[in-house]
């Protein structure tokens, strides 16, 4: 029952732990597999989910934050959750040090549509930790054997302050490239940040990205995901080159537990990555 | 090839396939009949209408072991637990329940990642359909031949039963259940009339009504479809509604689980249980986000996801009328009453 | 003197049209007809037109102060209560769940009410010995007199002969079956708690299988929560969808209580829940 069983997840070693925000409860965990052959078998693309999994925590579905271009480790970005269910996997793995090791189970559901964007230029937009599968989009198609099927891309990423922002050496790398047009913003700034200041929404629409054969990639809280829509809509883009990712509360991972669902579709299996032409065709249910 | 023996040697029939596997199948309890393992050939009881729980717990136990770990222990010491299944022999289970195996197959096996232990323990089971008594009147909370099936159906058995007073006739529906009944002692060939009134029973057993007849799989889902955002309809037909989860706890097409580290003094198991969408935390996320709050959103996700959503993802309605989340409902919420308003009688005549 | 449901059905018909007509209250908690006459629902009317659908039946066992927590406060509400409802009312009313000035209370002065699933008269199980609601505004019908009353605690008879193993034998057997649907909880009156605590997952206070350990967790749990609260409506019995005869061991605290405080639940609006009121003369039984 061991050999090819979804439900049970294969061990990972924690080989590095990078802590992202000043508020210190968002931290990427970089991952190396225990056996060699779950690495073979853990092929993934951006936009993809892997359920983190600690015995007698549970389960945590999260998004993959590295590219599959990072070969050799998988990276997870995570929040310490907790608002009103106490986060059990997210609080005990923030807990945990370098070496140490849990279980791993995926990759779960639809990548980034990659060959629907090949060719097309890309609008990248993000807000705060939400940025995940963002990440892994944007890395994976920077990476010298991608970056020519793509046309031009444009990242957009917002937090709420310049120490919110996730992935900070990243982004300073991605500005000083030629090939990537790299737009960084916050809410509200501090005394050393120099950088842009205003809410994503109006700064997209300041941005104005074109829609001419391009597709945006939308992901963010959900107050962020409801006043960018129009701009995107505004400026021309089709609801079926608007793509953005759902999130519901998830258990298995792979369509059988009945969780996630939106109408007919399960967020984890068929999802969760939808374009708003599909979200349309389903009850406003989550 | 039609068999026969009588009910006082039932215990005979049992031990046979005691010999042979797990056999499973109605035992009067406290409260009603379940379906169980048989310990001792005497409990078998053929004298009822249908289980309080269905026959899906044979596939889809209410707990199921994945992994039992020690949280002292380092992750490579957690060790998948092996399901002990052995050939079962289902005894006993009428003919809307057969059909709800072939409907949870389409979930959890004929479609996306199959699902190992509904496969194994499918495999592994022989099923003895058993037509309803078509003498008795019909129970008033079941409406199975609404959606199509025979009250005497053999599809979807292996060996297909009928009880005529203290005689019990076996027929091998599939080749797996011939081979099995060719070998199973104490069984005596049924006499030609006796064929022909097996035969006609199950002939007649479509005409046996239930409540309504003839619906569309298709319309109903496009109605639920359409009726979706109507807050007034969804709130009318669940004031009612405890918000318990008895409904789908009952129901034999109601897959639902939770995964769960169950813990104690370090030692745990992670299993999976059965869960119920009707449950408040049902999907209360971690942020503390939940789209569905009100009883309506989710009697309404309940109902939608058997009438409507299921027939869009998988094809068939995802209810075969069994009756048993009306029998049980402590407020008597009938989910084809709701049905039937939902689609303002368009789509069903009355018998 | 008989019972005549046509005759409550026909006052409470009345009583919930000119109350809807008049604008007293914005719904009528009442009794609907289910899918056949047997089956009878709990219906809230709220227009004049719904009035028709209104019924009532010796098979209304149904307890709609389950339902008046669900409705913010100052929701005016019209509620249809027989014996063991009202006192479910007034304790709701004692613990600030709901306000007196918020509901009009529709009294049934009512017996030989019957289990739908069974066809068993009820009355010995539930009614707490009672006929008359405790709390009316309006009466529907005449107060029953002359019936005959059987202690609400007859029924514990054989219960109480167990001995102290026997009883835990009995439990551990009885909650064993317990397939952790939580009907009991959701049909109870009293049972308000959001989130209960059996779903809380940090500290969690039992495992969501149905199994020994957490069917005991929850159900031994929720015994003590309605100590001195229990109704004795035996809703969450009528719920159980394995019979599972938990009111025995309501009943058994209930009586406890009683003799203890010398108060029973939800009989007074002027009472305090008898486990949030100290007194300096209380019983010290409960110490020992």
């Amino acid at each position: 029952m061991s050999e090819n069983n979804p439900y049970i997840p294969m061990p990972v070693e924690i080989s590095k732990i990078i802590d992202e925000v000043d508020t210190h409860d968002i931290k990427t965990f970089r991952f190396t597999f225990v056996n060699k052959d779950d690495e073979q078998k853990f092929v993934y693309l951006p936009g993809q989910f892997a359920e983190l999994s600690i015995y007698g925590k549970g389960e945590s579905p999260i998004g993959i934050a590295s590219a599959p271009t990072d070969a050799g480790y998988v990276e997870f970005t995570v929040q310490r959750a907790g608002a009103i269910l106490p986060g059990l996997v997210t609080s005990a793995l923030h807990d945990m040090d370098e070496g140490g090791r849990i279980g791993l189970r995926g990759p779960l559901g639809h990548s980034w549509p990659i060959e629907f964007l090949e060719k097309k230029n890309i609008v990248v937009v993000g807000g705060g930790f939400a940025f995940t599968t963002l990440r892994s989009l944007v890395k994976y198609m920077l990476h010298k054997d991608n970056r020519s099927r793509f046309g031009d891309i444009t990242v957009i990423y917002g937090a709420r302050t310049p120490g919110l922002l996730c992935y900070k050496d990243e982004l300073a790398a991605w500005e000083k490239r030629s090939d990537i047009k790299t737009i960084i913003t916050v809410d509200k700034g501090n005394e050393t940040w120099t950088g842009r200041e205003g809410f994503v929404p109006a700064v997209c629409k300041d941005v104005a990205p074109s829609p001419e054969n391009a597709v945006a990639v939308i992901c963010g809280p959900p107050v962020m995901i409801k006043f960018t829509l129009p701009v995107f809509f505004e400026l021309g883009f089709s609801k079926e080159n608007i793509l953005t990712s759902l999130e519901m509360r998830m258990k298995c991972g792979i369509g059988k537990c009945g969780r996630c669902n939106v109408g007919y579709k399960y967020v984890c299996s068929d999802g969760p990555v939808f374009s708003l032409a599909e979200l349309e065709d389903l009850p406003r249910d989550f | 090839m039609l068999k026969k023996t009588t009910i006082d040697k039932l215990p005979e029939l049992a031990a046979c396939l005691m010999e042979k596997g797990t056999l499973v199948a109605p035992v009067k309890e406290a409260g009603g009949f379940n379906f169980r393992a048989i310990t001792d050939a005497a409990q078998v009881d053929l004298i009822f209408h249908n289980t309080i729980l269905s026959p899906k717990t044979v596939f889809f136990p209410q707990t199921e072991d994945f992994v039992r770990y020690s949280v002292y222990q380092p992750i490579l010491e957690a060790k998948p637990v092996e399901p002990e299944i052995r050939p079962t022999f289902l005894f006993g289970v009428r003919p809307c329940d057969v059909k709800s195996f072939e409907i949870m197959d389409i979930h959890f096996t004929r479609t996306g990642v199959p699902d190992p232990y509904w496969r194994k323990r499918r495999d592994a089971t022989i099923i003895f359909g058993f037509a309803f008594d078509t003498s008795e009147e019909a129970d008033p909370a079941e409406f199975y031949h609404t959606l199509g099936i025979g009250a005497a159906d053999p599809d979807g058995s292996d060996v297909f039963m009928l009880r005529r007073d203290d005689v019990l006739f076996l027929k091998a529906v599939s080749p797996r259940g011939e081979n099995l009944l060719g070998g199973l002692a104490g069984l005596t060939d049924a006499a030609p009339d006796e064929r022909k009134y097996f035969d006609d029973y199950i002939a007649q057993g479509h005409d046996y009504k239930t409540r309504y007849t003839c619906v569309d799989a298709e319309a109903i889902a496009k109605e639920f479809e359409a009726i979706f955002h109507n807050t007034d309809f969804w709130t009318k037909v669940s004031n009612a509604c405890l918000s318990c989860g008895i409904c789908t706890f009952v129901c034999p097409t109601c897959y639902c689980f939770d995964i769960c580290d169950e813990t104690q003094f370090g030692q745990g198991v992670r299993r999976r249980v059965w869960d119920a969408c009707m449950f408040t935390d049902f999907t209360l996320e971690a942020s503390g986000h939940n789209p569905r709050t009100q009883v309506y959103q989710r009697l309404r996700q309940k109902i939608c996801h058997k009438y409507s959503f299921h027939i869009r993802k998988y094809g068939p309605i995802s209810c075969v009328g069994c009756g048993r989340c009306t029998r049980y409902c402590p407020v008597n919420i009938d989910i084809f009453s709701i049905v039937e308003q939902a689609v303002q009688a368009k789509w069903y005549k009355r018998m | 003197m008989a019972i005549s449901f046509e005759q409550i059905e026909q006052h409470l018909k009345t009583e919930a049209l000119k109350l809807l007509e008049s604008g007293k209250v914005i719904l009528v908690l009442a009794y609907g007809r289910g899918y056949d006459a047997n089956h009878p629902m709990p219906y809230v009317a709220k227009h004049p037109s719904d009035v028709d659908n209104i019924v009532f039946n010796e098979y209304c066992t149904a307890n709609l102060a389950r339902y008046l927590t669900r409705y913010p406060r100052r929701t005016k509400i019209a509620i249809a209560v027989k014996a063991a409802d009202s006192r479910a009312v007034v304790q709701l009313i004692q613990e600030d769940k709901v306000c007196r000035e918020d509901l009009v209370v529709l009294g049934i002065p009512v017996y030989g009410m019957k289990n739908f699933k069974t066809g068993e008269v009820i009355d010995s199980k539930t009614t707490g010995g009672l006929y008359n609601p405790v709390l009316y505004d309006i009466l529907l019908g005449e107060e029953v007199h002359g019936q005959p009353v059987s202690s609400p605690y007859d029924v514990l008879a054989a219960y109480e002969a167990m001995d102290k193993e026997e009883r835990w034998a009995f439990w551990q057997r009885e909650l064993g079956r317990c397939i952790r649907c939580y009907a009991c909880r959701k049909a109870c009156p009293m049972c308000y708690c959001d989130p209960c605590f059996i779903d809380q997952n940090k500290p969690k206070w039992g495992e969501k299988s149905p199994e020994s350990p957490g069917n005991l967790m929850y159900h031994l749990t929720r015994f003590h929560h309605l100590a001195g609260r229990c109704i004795d409506c035996g809703e969450c019995s009528r719920a159980c969808p394995v019979d599972i005869p938990l009111y025995l061991f309501h009943k058994k605290v209930a009586k406890d209580c009683e003799e203890m405080f010398g108060q029973a639940a939800g009989m007074s609006i002027g009472d305090k829940p008898v486990l949030v009121n100290f007194r300096v003369d209380d019983s010290d039984k409960i110490l020992e």
